[in-house]
């Protein structure tokens, strides 16, 4: 068909598909996240010293730094570190400084606070940072100028690294026999000396040293009474006050002890016996100039209290002060200091009050207005801002992590911001689908199945039944159309995605490695719809790795660590009973065989049926020493819109259709291969195999496989002699038969089977395989291919860069294993969007999905149709939160942005206001030019005689 | 309007009056080139003078058949020169060469279907048998044209003569296995 190719012609000469500009944050979000954030990382600080307004820094458990802007939430900065790195992640900020110093493992870098540019980092050879503290004194005099850094290490030794460039002043290392089984634990700096606090045998071994040598000034042992073994079990290492404190609990969890560093002296407080106690925190305030004031936080299982206790830094006691009243609720405490003073806010889900550590007295009082993000949580830990006027707090504002994963900033009661910052743990994701539309296509099925006039009146009735829903959707027609014309607000609800016209509003449901599940509306910009905990549903289990699969209305949990599988209702998050659930629809049509195949002790299998107790039908063993690493299959809902390939001369290449292959890689890691096998799954049978040699089997070796071809990717060796190396994209193409205009073995017929071949097929029909290998600038971690409601529109093939934080969706002719190689196509295979094979793909900026966005950590990239043909839904997680729609062949069935609707309906109405004052005058002179011709023509007529009168020949005038 | 209608204008007057016959007794010569309207008498006797031979049936016969072959032959006159015009229109689908195409089409058909009228004043008891072998040949040359019409469409790619054409009707195999990862279940 010439109209085909002309077509597919213009698709080709169009410029590659990009995301146009007024796109550009309409149709996509991101979410960037950080991370759960750990108590002991997250403060406010200002981000120079002249800044007016602070910022809310941040590290987290995924070991990211991260600052934010508290006014609204959004990310100044963030530094994630790169896979690998382990330890304790450790975040400090010397007051007025304008860098923030963070250690990693064996890294120390410090940060602009502004702009998180690094300013200096500094590697420890074989050894990890145990513990990281700001000099903020040295000899009682505030050092105005960058503060230096000191840190321990695990090999014991104690570092003092310059605060503008990272090198180290001195160095402590403890050298002693008798130290050398000790566990180093914390340094704790006041303004006299240096402490080094060590676990020596259950005994807490404190070495001071000289902040300006580093020389040891005295060394003691604290005997804990064995109450204390590993570091867990002290409660605090008071860090940087004028009174650093050691605080740790006796055994029975009866006594708490506490012990100024400095002093020998232990004072004990006996703990309230309220309850069961869950967890005993300790919180004073880490800055130099306050008041010695701690707050003692008890947490039993169904409230909690405090107690406030003084130090007297001259005399080295501890008073208690006084104590706060117990809530039967969960809440937190946090520290602030405002000068000298130190306030205590106490938040709780309910409201948030702040009291000074002098006295009980409550300075202000602030009920949390209730939030639909908030439902069902309290608070874990957090840090405030308070602002006291005399006497009373006239502001407070906290950032608070609740018990659903919600980083919140509260102010006076008021939520300002939530981040999900939970959803930086996905593992895995589902498009759910919605319950409602399921009655429509039972009905579509019904008027399907039935005769034509029973369908009819099938039809008749249930429009009829519908006309109910007419005076509301008659309501809605105004805001419809408000909407329409100057855009839409983004809150959806659920009733609203169901009523989508266009589809673009479909829910994810992600389930995170910490036990939460969560749904997001991909259409309103990643809206968080509702947040539970798996482990509430299903107790004592773990669910490290769920799979989801959702079915109409509800979604589907499973995992190893759970008993048996969780029924989630996916518009509100509900659990549902099994007896609820009406159907379960296999993915497997009426008429065919169900085989399943599963990876079993490295060898993929396959069964009949769903029992896996039964011998396997086929194996499939990696040749000697292969290892399978992973497979890709063709999705279940994969449409084709056409079984072959039209040719530049109206031929057909016939696509090689299977919707069992599987494509199986493998690895060898002593021969440094990697091999594809691609295998029929329903009679185990290898279609088609190829191997790479000097392949780097240590990188990712993402493929992915869809309609008639699949694509892997491919790091090749940086230490092999092989003339080209880098990485390398494969895509390979199957049809039935090399011959245009054949259907290859099996002929016309249109049934096939591969377990049991006919016999006048003999053997398998095995495809015919077209591959062109491509090299790429990058390499890729993840790979998947777009997908629309027909397959008509050409695919894309969505590839993850890790190293460059996008997601690109290289077009399919770009890619085309048909390209011609060392040749320019001729007008025939032109017409076909061929162009001239270049071994080399440099990933055009238009490709780039994510534009300006950064996407961190994509793990997976999930794709589904949407209600139009042109476009598909893409959404990526792993770290990162992000979501858009594409187009690989343009959004042919929807009006663009550009599209002027208030243009169109003033251009309609002006000339139809023209119409109306034209009409008038066209009606006039209808009627009039014909009577004023007549009279023009008498008036001829006279002057005609009165010429003729005089016997003088005149043409008479001719009207 | 109640007035009176104008008086008809004097050259209506001399039209309706044929002016007044020559007065016989003036000697005047007519001017040249001028030729007196013979009375009805002359007229009758000048015909009678000139007569002509009537031709016999089978002359006219003769004369009809050679117009009808005229007729018959015409449209293959006609296809050289659309035979260039297709070729020069090009095979792209634009609307001239669309038009041309359609009346390519057009013209043939409504030749062949106004065939008995076209031919119908050729039609006597002598034609009648003859003119058949005319009509076929009339068919034949539309035919050509007809022909030239559908090498065009086909040049345009618009005859569904070839695989791809049909590809919409093929179906997609059934397979009478489905095989999926156990997870999936």
């Amino acid at each position: 068909m010439r109209f085909h190719a002309a077509a597919v012609l213009a698709v080709c000469l169009a410029p590659a598909f990009a995301i146009f500009e007024d796109d550009a944050y309409h149709i996509d979000f991101h979410h960037p996240l950080l991370g759960l954030p750990k108590h002991d990382g997250t403060f406010f600080q200002k981000p120079y010293a002249a800044s007016k307004a602070s910022l809310l820094y941040a590290l987290t458990d995924d070991h990211a730094i991260g600052v934010i802007n508290p006014k609204d939430g959004s990310l100044v900065w963030r530094q994630v570190p790169s896979l690998g790195r382990n330890g304790t992640g450790l975040l400090r900020a010397g007051e007025n400084q304008d860098t923030v110093i963070s250690a990693l493992g064996d890294h120390v870098t410090a940060w602009s606070g502004s702009d998180g540019r690094i300013v200096w980092e500094t590697g420890i050879d074989g050894a990890t940072v145990e513990d990281l503290e700001i000099l903020e004194q040295e000899d009682g005099i505030s050092n105005a100028e960058a503060k230096d850094a000191v840190i321990l290490l695990s090999n014991q030794s104690v570092k003092r690294l310059d605060g503008k460039t990272g090198r180290v002043k001195w160095a402590y290392q403890d050298t002693r026999q008798s130290c050398s089984g000790d566990t180093p634990f914390q340094i704790s700096t006041s303004p006299m000396a240096i402490f080094y606090i060590s676990l020596h045998k259950s005994k807490l071994r404190v070495t001071s040293l000289s902040p300006i040598t580093g020389k040891k000034l005295d060394q003691y042992t604290l005997s804990a009474e064995s109450d204390i073994h590993s570091p867990e079990n002290i409660l605090f290492a008071g860090a940087n006050t004028a009174a650093p404190l050691l605080a740790w609990i006796d055994k029975s969890n009866k006594v708490l002890k506490v012990n100024i560093i400095g002093t020998k002296s232990v004072s004990n407080f006996d703990i309230p016996a309220k309850g069961t106690l869950e967890r005993i925190t300790l919180r004073a305030s880490n800055r130099i100039n306050p008041l010695v004031h701690f707050l003692v936080e008890y947490q039993t299982t169904t409230g909690h209290s405090a107690e406030v206790y003084h130090v007297d830094p001259t005399k080295h006691t501890i008073i208690k002060a006084y104590s706060l009243p117990e809530l039967g609720s969960k809440g937190t405490f946090t520290t602030s200091t405002s000068d000298a003073n130190v306030y205590f806010t106490r938040i709780t889900a309910e409201e948030v009050t702040v009291v000074s550590s002098v006295s009980h007295e409550i300075l202000g009082r602030w009920p949390i207005k209730t939030s639909p993000a908030l439902a069902g949580a309290y608070p874990i830990h957090g840090v405030s801002e308070v602002v006291v006027k005399a006497g009373t707090a006239s502001a407070v504002r906290s950032a608070i992590l609740f018990s659903n994963g919600q980083w919140v900033l509260i102010r006076n009661g008021e939520v300002v911001w939530e981040r999900p910052e939970f959803l930086s743990s996905a593992i895995s994701a589902v498009w759910a689908e919605l319950p409602e539309e399921e009655t429509l296509a039972h009905e579509l099925e019904v008027e399907g199945h039935q005769n034509v006039l029973a369908a009819y009146v099938h039809r008749v009735k249930r429009h009829i039944r519908d006309l109910e829903y007419l005076p509301t959707w008659l309501q809605n027609i105004p805001n419809r159309i408000l909407g329409n014309l100057f855009g839409k607000s983004l809150d959806f609800t659920i009733e609203e995605i169901q009523h989508d016209t266009f589809g673009f509003h479909k829910m994810v449901i992600l389930a995170t490695t910490n036990g939460r599940l969560a749904a997001l509306d991909v259409g309103s910009k990643g809206k968080l719809l509702w947040n539970i905990n798996l482990g509430s549903y299903a107790p004592e289990t773990t669910t490290p790795k769920p799979f989801l699969k959702a079915f109409r209305g509800y979604v589907e949990v499973k995992d190893k660590g759970l008993e048996g599988t969780l029924y989630i209702n996916s518009t509100t998050g509900e659990i549902l009973s099994s007896q609820d659930i009406s159907h379960r629809s296999l993915a497997v049509p009426e008429g065919q065989k169900l085989i399943s195949f599963d990876l079993v002790d490295g060898e993929l299998k396959g069964y009949i049926g769903v029992e896996f107790g039964s011998e396997s039908v086929w194996t499939f063993t990696p040749p000697a020493g292969e290892k399978i690493v992973g497979y890709s299959v063709r999705p279940t809902k994969d449409p084709v819109a056409s079984i072959g390939k039209v040719l530049g001369d109206r031929r057909v290449l016939y696509k090689y259709l299977n919707p069992n292959l599987v494509l199986v890689t493998t690895a060898l890691e002593s021969a440094r291969t990697a091999s594809f096998y691609l295998l029929d799954s329903a009679s185990g049978e290898i279609l088609h195999a190829v191997s790479h040699t000097d392949v780097d089997v240590s990188r990712p070796i993402p493929s992915t496989i869809s309609e008639n071809w699949f694509s892997y990717s491919l790091t090749i060796d940086s230490t092999s002699t092989a003339p080209s190396r880098g990485y390398q994209l494969v895509v390979a193409e199957l049809f039935e038969s090399p011959i245009p205009d054949d259907r290859g073995p099996l002929g016309a017929s249109s049934n096939s089977s591969t377990v049991q071949p006919t016999v006048a097929n003999g053997d398998v029909a095995k495809p015919y395989v077209l591959s062109q290998t491509y090299h790429i600038p990058e390499e890729i971690s993840h790979m998947t291919v777009t997908r629309t409601k027909q397959g008509i529109t050409s695919r894309e093939l969505l590839v993850t860069l890790p190293f460059s934080n996008s997601i690109v969706g290289i077009p399919r002719h770009v890619i085309d294993p048909r390209r011609p190689i060392g040749r320019d196509p001729t007008s025939q295979e032109a017409s076909e969007g061929l162009t001239k094979y270049t071994p080399f793909i440099s990933f055009d900026p238009k490709w780039h999905l994510n534009h300006k966005y950064e996407v961190r950590g994509v793990k997976q990239v999930i794709t589904t149709e949407s209600g139009l043909e042109s476009t598909s839904l893409v959404f990526a997680y792993g770290f990162d939160i992000f979501g858009t729609r594409v187009a690989p062949s343009f959004a042919f069935d929807i009006l663009g942005k550009g599209f002027n609707k208030v243009q169109m309906l003033i251009t309609v109405a002006a000339l139809f206001a023209g119409v109306l004052f034209v009409a008038p005058l066209v009606i006039y002179f209808r009627n009039n030019i014909p009577y004023k011709t007549a009279r023009l023509r008498h008036a001829g007529w006279k002057k005609a005689n009165k010429f003729t009168l005089d016997n003088t020949i005149i043409e008479p005038v001719r009207g | 309007m109640t007035t009176q209608p104008p008086p008809p204008p004097p050259w209506v007057l001399d039209l309706n009056s044929p002016r007044a016959s020559k007065p016989k007794n003036v000697n005047i010569a007519d001017p040249p080139g001028y030729t007196a309207a013979a009375s009805s008498k002359q007229r009758s006797q000048s015909s009678k003078n000139a007569v002509r031979k009537a031709p016999s049936p089978e002359e006219m016969d003769t004369l009809k058949m050679k117009k009808a072959w005229e007729l018959a032959i015409a449209p293959a006159k006609q296809l050289p020169m659309n035979a260039i015009g297709m070729y020069m229109t090009g095979n792209t689908l634009q609307i001239f060469s669309i038009f041309m195409v359609f009346t390519l089409f057009k013209t043939p058909v409504l030749a062949v279907l106004n065939i008995q009228r076209v031919f119908a004043p050729f039609e006597t008891s002598g034609t009648s048998g003859r003119l058949i072998a005319v009509k076929a040949v009339c068919v034949l040359m539309n035919l050509l044209m007809l022909g030239l019409g559908i090498w065009k469409v086909n040049q345009m790619g618009l005859l569904p003569t070839t695989r791809s054409d049909w590809l919409a009707w093929e179906g997609e195999r059934t397979w009478s296995e489905r095989a999926v990862p156990r997870e999936w279940l």
